[in-house]
Parts: C-alpha cells; sequence; structure tokens
C-alpha cells in the first residue's frame, strides 16, 4: 500500500513548520479525544473504582475500600443482591443466547429469500427490514397489543385453535420468552442487511461451475454458500450478541422486568436502582461485569476482523 | 416448483414480520368505544381518527417532535465537524502518539457507552447540565465509529489531489472544503442515516437525564403513553400514539431504503 510513504510526504514534522502547525493534528482530535475521555474512559474507570468501595450511609461517612467484596456478594447467592443479580445475569445470558439461536438462522433465510430476482422486492425487504428501525419501546409497545390478555391478537389466534391463552406480560414464566421473541423478530432483518451483502460477495462462477458438475439446489446452498459466509456469519453472531446484552429499552413496555425480577436484564436493572445510593458499589460492580463481557466480544470481532483487513 | 417454495416463503415471513405494523395501524383507526372483544380485534364499524386525538392530548408531541429533531440534528451537525477533524488527522497527518491515541479512541467501539449511564448521569451531574438539551447530546458529539469511516473514506481519495490542492495555495481548511469533503458525500449521508436513526429512537438515555417535558424526546414521550395504557388499557390510542413516534423514521426509511441498508450494513452498529 501506498499510504505510509503518503503519510510521510504530508506534514511531516522535520520541515521545519510552525508550533501551530505541530500542533494542528492534535487540536484536530482534540475534540474526539476530550469526549471519549469523558464519556467512555473516565466512567470506565470511574465504575471500576467504585465498585471497589462500600457506599457511605450518610454524607458524612466516606465510602469504605472493600476490595472485591462487592463481587463476591453479587456471586453469592444467599445475599440479597447476589439472589437478584445471578437471575437478572442468567435472563441476560437466556435472552442473548436465544436471539443468537433464532435471529442469524432466519436472517440468512431471509438473505437467501430476498437474494433472488423476485417481483416486489422492495416490499418483503421492506417488510422483514422495518422493525431494525423502529423504536424498541414504540415497537415493545405495539407487542404489548399483540401479547395483551385476553384481548392481544397472539391470545385470540390462539383461541381460536382451541388453545388457552397466556397472560404474556404477568406470567414469570413466560414473561423472558415474550420479550426475547420481540428481540428475534426485531435483529433477524438487522442481521438479513449483513447476510446480503456477504451473498452478494460470493462470486456467480462458482455457482456455474457448481452447476456443472451437477450440484443440485441443496448442495449449492450447503457445499458452497454457507460454507462461503462463514466470515459473515461469525460476524453477525459477534454483533447479535453485543447488541442483545444492550437491548433492554423494550422491557419499559413489556413487564419493566417483573413479575419480581423474572425476565429484568442486566441493563434494565442497572437503569432501574441508578438512583439507589445505597447499592452504589453494586451497580457499578454490574456495569463493570457488563463492560468486560461486551469488551469480550468487541475485542475478539476486532481481532478478527482488523486482521483480515491488514490482510487484503 | 423449487422456486415457488421460495416465493411462498418468501410471502408468508414478509406477512408474518409485517403483521404488528398492519395490527397497529388498523387498530389506531378503529373507533375507542367498541371493545376489543374476542375474535374481534381488527376492524371496527367505522375509520376514526378518534384515537389519534385522545393520544395527541396525553403529552405535548409537538415540543417532543421539536426536541427529538434539536437531539438528533444536534447530534449530527457536530459529529460531522469532529470525525472530518479527526478523521482528516488520523488519514493524512503524522504525528506523535498517533496510533496510541486512536485506540484510545476506539475504546469507544468497545465499550458502548449506552452501558456506562451510571457514571455517565453522574458526570452530566456534576457538569450542572441535568435536564437539559445539552446533556442529551454531548456523550455522543464523538464518534469513534464516524471517525474509522471517515478516515478509510480520505484514505481512498487519490493524494495526488490534496498535492495539487497545496502547490495551488491551499490550507487545511480549504483542502477539507473544497477536496475531502466534496468527495466524501456518501459517506456522509451512510453516517447520518445511522446517526440520526439511533438517536431518534434513542429511550434509556434520554429518560434519566431530563425530567422536564421541554427537553424529552418522543420516546420519552411515547413512555408517558405506555404508562397510561397499563392503567386503562387503551391499547387504540397507544397504537396510534406509537404511529406517530415512528412514522418520521418509517417514512424516511421508504424513501431511501438501499441507501438505509447499505449505511446500517456499513456500520455494524445497532
Amino acid at each position: 500500500m501506498t499510504m505510509v510513504s503518503n503519510l510521510k510526504r504530508v506534514n511531516s514534522p522535520r520541515e521545519g513548520k510552525t508550533l501551530f502547525v505541530r500542533a494542528l493534528p492534535y487540536l484536530m482530535i482534540a475534540p474526539t479525544l476530550i469526549l471519549v475521555c469523558l464519556f467512555t474512559l473516565y466512567p470506565a474507570v470511574g465504575s471500576v473504582v467504585s465498585s471497589l468501595y462500600d457506599p457511605a450511609r450518610n454524607a458524612r461517612d466516606p465510602a469504605a475500600y472493600v476490595g472485591l467484596q462487592n463481587y463476591a456478594e453479587l456471586f453469592d447467592a444467599s445475599h440479597f443482591i447476589g439472589a437478584t443479580f445471578m437471575q437478572v445475569l442468567g435472563n441476560t445470558v437466556f435472552f442473548a443466547a436465544t436471539t443468537v439461536i433464532f435471529a442469524v438462522p432466519l436472517a440468512l433465510v431471509f438473505a437467501l429469500l430476498l437474494n433472488r430476482k423476485i417481483k416486489r422486492i422492495g416490499v418483503y425487504r421492506f417488510a422483514l427490514f422495518y422493525p431494525a428501525l423502529l423504536p424498541l419501546i414504540g415497537a415493545a409497545s405495539i407487542w404489548a397489543f399483540l401479547f395483551a390478555d385476553p384481548i392481544g391478537l397472539v391470545n385470540t389466534v390462539l383461541r381460536s385453535f382451541g388453545i388457552a391463552g397466556r397472560n404474556w406480560t404477568g406470567d414469570p414464566s413466560l414473561v423472558l420468552l415474550t420479550v426475547t421473541a420481540v428481540n428475534i423478530w426485531k435483529q433477524a432483518g438487522f442481521v438479513m442487511i449483513f447476510y446480503l451483502a456477504g451473498l452478494q460477495n460470493i462470486p456467480r462462477d462458482l455457482y456455474e461451475a457448481a452447476e456443472l458438475d451437477g450440484a443440485n439446489e441443496r448442495q449449492k446452498l450447503f457445499s458452497l454458500t454457507i460454507p462461503l459466509l462463514r466470515r459473515t456469519t461469525l460476524f453477525v453472531l459477534i454483533i447479535t450478541l453485543t447488541n442483545a446484552f444492550q437491548t433492554v429499552e423494550h422491557l419499559q413496555a413489556l413487564g419493566q422486568g417483573g413479575p419480581g425480577d423474572s425476565s429484568n436484564l442486566l441493563l434494565y436493572y442497572i437503569f432501574q436502582t441508578i438512583g439507589e445510593r445505597r447499592n452504589w458499589g453494586y451497580i457499578n460492580a454490574m456495569t463493570v461485569i457488563l463492560v468486560l463481557v461486551l469488551m469480550t466480544f468487541t475485542v475478539s470481532n476486532f481481532l478478527f476482523f482488523e486482521r483480515r483487513n491488514h490482510e487484503d | 416448483m423449487k422456486i415457488k417454495a421460495a416465493d411462498i416463503a418468501t410471502i408468508l415471513l414478509s406477512a408474518l414480520w409485517l403483521t404488528p405494523l398492519i395490527v397497529a395501524v388498523l387498530l389506531s383507526f378503529r373507533p375507542p368505544d367498541e371493545p376489543l372483544s374476542n375474535g374481534n380485534i381488527f376492524v371496527g364499524s367505522h375509520i376514526t381518527l378518534d384515537n389519534y386525538i385522545s393520544a395527541w392530548a396525553v403529552a405535548p408531541w409537538l415540543t417532543h417532535y421539536r426536541n427529538s429533531v434539536i437531539f438528533v440534528v444536534g447530534v449530527l451537525a457536530v459529529q460531522v465537524v469532529t470525525i472530518t477533524l479527526a478523521g482528516y488527522a488520523f488519514a493524512r497527518m503524522k504525528f506523535f502518539g498517533r496510533d496510541i491515541l486512536l485506540i484510545v479512541i476506539l475504546l469507544q467501539l468497545m465499550i458502548p457507552s449506552g452501558v456506562l449511564i451510571v457514571q455517565n448521569f453522574a458526570t452530566v451531574r456534576q457538569l450542572g447540565l441535568f435536564d437539559t438539551h445539552i446533556a442529551l447530546m454531548l456523550p455522543y458529539w464523538g464518534s469513534a465509529f464516524g471517525l474509522l469511516l471517515m478516515r478509510q473514506t480520505f484514505r481512498e481519495i487519490p493524494i495526488e489531489l490534496e498535492e495539487a490542492a497545496r502547490i495551488d495555495g491551499a490550507n487545511i481548511a480549504q483542502l477539507l472544503r473544497y477536496v475531502y469533503v466534496p468527495l466524501s458525500i456518501p459517506a456522509y449521508v451512510a453516517f447520518a442515516l445511522v446517526s440520526i436513526s439511533s438517536h431518534w429512537n434513542e429511550f434509556l438515555w434520554p429518560f434519566i437525564i431530563t425530567r422536564s417535558e421541554e427537553v424529552r424526546p418522543l420516546t420519552v414521550g411515547l413512555n408517558k403513553l405506555v404508562a397510561t395504557t397499563d392503567v386503562g388499557a387503551l391499547y387504540n390510542q397507544l397504537m396510534a400514539g406509537t404511529l406517530l413516534v415512528i412514522a418520521p423514521l418509517v417514512v424516511l426509511f421508504l424513501f431511501f431504503q438501499r441507501r438505509f441498508i447499505e449505511s446500517f450494513a456499513r456500520s455494524g452498529l445497532k
């Protein structure tokens, strides 16, 4: 690549530039850098520090350094916060895993269906993609009606098949499934666009060669298309997981994490408890855990795909 | 036969995925005094705007619309400046500490600011900005994603254009104004669509960082309607209100379908 030599030609600091010219790149990145420091770096470090302290019971007492005790209590099921946290963490893992398991294969099906010469493609593309574009709370408020008991669409359809309606947003054993289903509906169309892009990158002549060898549709799909999409699949698996750990706003219209915390998710729980001063240490420890989970995903994504970019 | 099966699957899945939107539209035009009895949830005796009128009365929607527009435009306008400047610096300038500073900024991609609400809430309060338009926008003004996008776009512009402009005596401001920015419009459009749609839809941050309706965006107004519905099961009204909130983006998407999809595919972000 010519990039390295280009960089040397422009603005080399050794050409006797004025102070202003030498400071210029720093001035140009300063706004972004300051904002990232203030709203990413500082709060990330702040969460770690706060998570190591037991918050003061009143304004006069100093906060007490407790080391990793807050974390220990989060993972102690006999402790009041531990019982809640383990439940919420378990819900979050279930929510993320189930979303991935259903949304990613569905997205591949969507993409395969749309990646053909068909009439009214715009209509189908809209139908499958628009959920990705809705505000979560708006999508959830529509689903709040669909899942309403007894008048909602889902229960009405079930009854027409002779199946008793359920309280989808109130039954502790169902609400988590409900909020997961809504997320699958919303994510599948979003993931589809990455598969569509991936499908368009597969050279046509590979299929022509396969056809000459007598491959049928099924063989082309399983021996050609799906293996060739594995980079896309890896990418969408990671981003779908990453998104799922941050996708909570629909809970606001679908049971608010309840009953109890039976359908609560980690970020939503943090959001709900943000004002609880006495649990400040726990809330920050939870934030740190969430950040670590997300960093694991995004860093692995970065390592996989930045490396590919350098190879290109 | 194969092709037929695929067509049928396309139609069925599209219909299934569209159902919530269709139901919402039907319900929003249904007379509110006709109960949603079992088995008759779709069509009322006539079409009415009553639900829109009653939804309109629940919250000051015009204020919320204005606030949402201020929020997304205010975020985007500043972002365009910061990503252009930083994008150019990282694309074409050589300076001490460049790589390490880029890595620091990329932390924003690794730790989405949405999960740092607890500490950022405290920061904004300390800055005395709680319940202001600025508080809503501030965390988003620097964008590592936008920076990377512009850095990549600027690098693909032939260096010869810059050299020619420099021989003509152009300074950096002129270089950006007349060479780099005009040649990068598609990247800006892609970035704008992603930025606008994600901030238009944002709920948690606006909800915790604002208190008065004078500042709160549409999603928070919709939340008020959701809370009202919980009490009275006023689903017709909720559907009408929801459609009022999502309409601008859905219409924008109808006009720019391809652009939207390409932009989202480029971002890999929510």
